[in-house]
């Protein structure tokens, strides 16, 4: 069975009376990549500060390689590198002067520093530019910068506050596929992220989170399972659909209208209903079904669902 | 605490600290505040008073080493948290006290080292101390006192660094002139005199006539041993002031 490498216990914090992160509990096995997903505000940057002990929080306790956070921070920090969600490496000294830097910080030898940081430039794509100034490198540069200094050090764990935010689709893409490596080589990933599709490719495990509490927790399938019982329908008409129409036939059901294409979520056992309703609407108003799909839920389709289901019982 | 991780506490401050020098001697307030301030503040002094170059080295070094050593350490924080690398440099294996020793040590070396150019300028001029070890004493306690000064005014939670460098300016342009700097200690107002003595500037400015002219109005001991605790208070205070404004510069 795989060793937890950091867990967290009832960790909670108020700022200003406002409870940011309630009663958080999870644990991360070595070698896996754990996602805390959730919408802006629900608590996750908290929730990663506290565990790796930047801020105290008002109860609970984390622990990372079995070593307390926060009677033990700087052992504990020994093991990590961090990529916080805003953050920059020294922009006015050179790409290669910021990984030079952390590995003075770390203690790392000088010779395993000069050969540490010429091979994560290499594979990060960057060494080309390890002379050029940070400020004069891209936003995804940048990112891939950072997390070159997260990783001199060559750290077990690596936490990373929303990795790809911001980037354009080849930068993110860049990174993902560079975690999935970093997987491979058996480092631990725990990484905060409110892009849904990204959890669903890159996370073994994820804690779904909303306002300061974990709200589901499992693999993204294990979470797609749950909601079994929905059934999405995808359609595409010939022309345009009317919204009015649509709202008129099914209005006890989510639907997305967008120019031809619609979208119904509904659970599987009406299913039958409501192929009989699009069936008996396309005869009425003389529209052409082009395209029919029906699938289960996404990820995406769940991860919303949670967090409506979670706004509901508030 | 055993002795290796002493060795590598102190390692890691001085990787801070050279982090510092690079980033931090070029910028702007510290080239204004740290530099060209003390430098005009004297000019004006000695154009208007028509004092030799030899008259005033001594108040030249005390007021170069005051304002240098006092020119970073209130931007670094600030700094840093605007540049958002603050954040980066707390999940390392290193506290905060690390950080803002490594800023002092910096900001103390840069007085160090403008005072030193001006001893030497000196000697080239033939101004010569005629004690070299109480000159050299003083200038390295009264660096790191005022860079810890400094660093107590950085704890303003704010990340504008022209906030701390107005406090700090609020601050220390009064403490020159209550110091002996320009007026001599007997001829202040007797109200004042009292604060003279809570200012460091004004054991250093003594130590320093001293050093020069075997002038001064108390003894050199004295002065260094005041200069000593007052080093350990700032040093305190601006650590424990600096941790407990921390979580507000995230």
């Amino acid at each position: 069975m795989s060793k937890d490498v950091v867990e967290a216990y009832d960790l909670t914090k108020s700022f200003d009376n406002i409870r940011a992160v309630d009663g958080v509990s999870f644990s991360v096995r070595k070698g896996e990549i754990y996602g805390l997903l959730g919408p802006n505000g629900a608590g996750k940057t908290t929730t990663i500060r506290m565990t790796i002990g930047i801020i105290t929080p008002d109860k609970g306790e984390a622990y990372i390689m079995g070593y307390n956070v926060h009677e033990e921070p700087i052992k504990v920090r020994s093991f990590i590198g961090v990529v916080p969600e805003i953050s920059n490496p020294y922009i006015d000294f050179t790409v290669w002067e910021n990984l030079m830097l952390i590995g003075g910080i770390y203690c790392v030898p000088k010779e395993i520093r000069i050969r540490r940081a010429e091979s994560l430039l290499k594979m990060l794509k960057i060494y080309e530019v390890r002379n050029r100034k940070a400020k004069a490198l891209s936003k995804g540069m940048r990112r891939r910068l950072l997390l070159a200094m997260a990783l001199m050090s060559d750290p077990d764990i690596l936490f990373l506050d929303e990795p790809t935010s911001g980037l354009d689709v080849m930068s993110a893409r860049m990174i993902r596929s560079l975690l999935l490596k970093l997987k491979e080589r058996g480092k631990t990933i725990i990484l905060t992220t409110h892009n849904i599709d990204e959890a669903g490719i890159l996370c073994d495990r994820v804690a779904i989170m909303n306002k300061g509490k974990i709200i589901a927790m499992g693999t993204p399938e294990e979470l797609k399972i749950k909601f079994g019982e929905y059934t999405r329908i995808l359609l595409c008409f010939n022309r345009k659909v009317d919204i009015e129409l649509i709202r008129k036939y099914f209005d006890s059901y989510e639907t997305v209208v967008q120019g031809k294409r619609l979208t119904i979520i509904c659970r599987s056992k009406d299913l039958r209903e409501v192929l009989d309703q699009i069936i008996c609407i396309a005869k009425e108003y003389n529209l052409n079904i082009e395209e029919f799909r029906a699938t289960g839920l996404n990820f995406e389709d769940v991860f919303i669902r949670l967090i409506r289901r979670n706004r509901d019982e508030i | 605490m055993k002795s290796k991780e002493i060795r590598l506490y102190l390692y890691k401050i001085w990787v801070l600290c050279l982090k510092d020098m690079k980033l931090y001697y070029f910028k702007g307030p510290t080239v204004v505040m740290g530099v060209l301030m003390p430098l005009f503040i004297w000019l004006t002094f000695v154009v208007g008073k028509g004092f030799s170059f030899t008259e005033s080295l001594p108040m030249l070094i005390a007021l170069a080493s005051f304002f240098t050593s006092s020119s970073i350490t209130p931007i670094v924080m600030p700094w840093e948290a605007r540049q958002k690398t603050l954040e980066m440099l707390l999940s390392m294996p290193i506290t905060i006290y690390i950080v803002l020793l490594g800023t002092a040590l910096a900001s103390s070396l840069f007085g160090v080292f403008i005072s030193s150019v001006l001893v030497v300028i000196g000697l080239i001029l033939n101004v010569i101390p005629r004690n070299l070890i109480s000159l050299a004493l003083g200038i390295a306690i009264s660096s790191s006192c005022y860079s810890f000064m400094g660093l107590l005014f950085s704890a303003i939670p704010s990340d504008i660094p022209a906030n701390a460098v107005m406090l700090s300016s609020a601050v220390r342009l009064p403490l020159i002139f209550i110091s002996g700097v320009f007026i001599p200690l007997s001829d202040l107002p007797s109200y004042v005199r009292p604060l003279a003595f809570i200012s460091p500037l004004t054991y250093f400015s003594d130590l320093i006539n001293y050093s020069y002219s075997y002038d001064s109005l108390l003894n050199p001991l004295t002065d260094i041993v005041v200069l000593f605790f007052l080093t350990i208070i700032s040093m305190v205070l601006a650590l424990v002031a600096n941790k407990r404004t921390l979580m507000r510069r995230l």
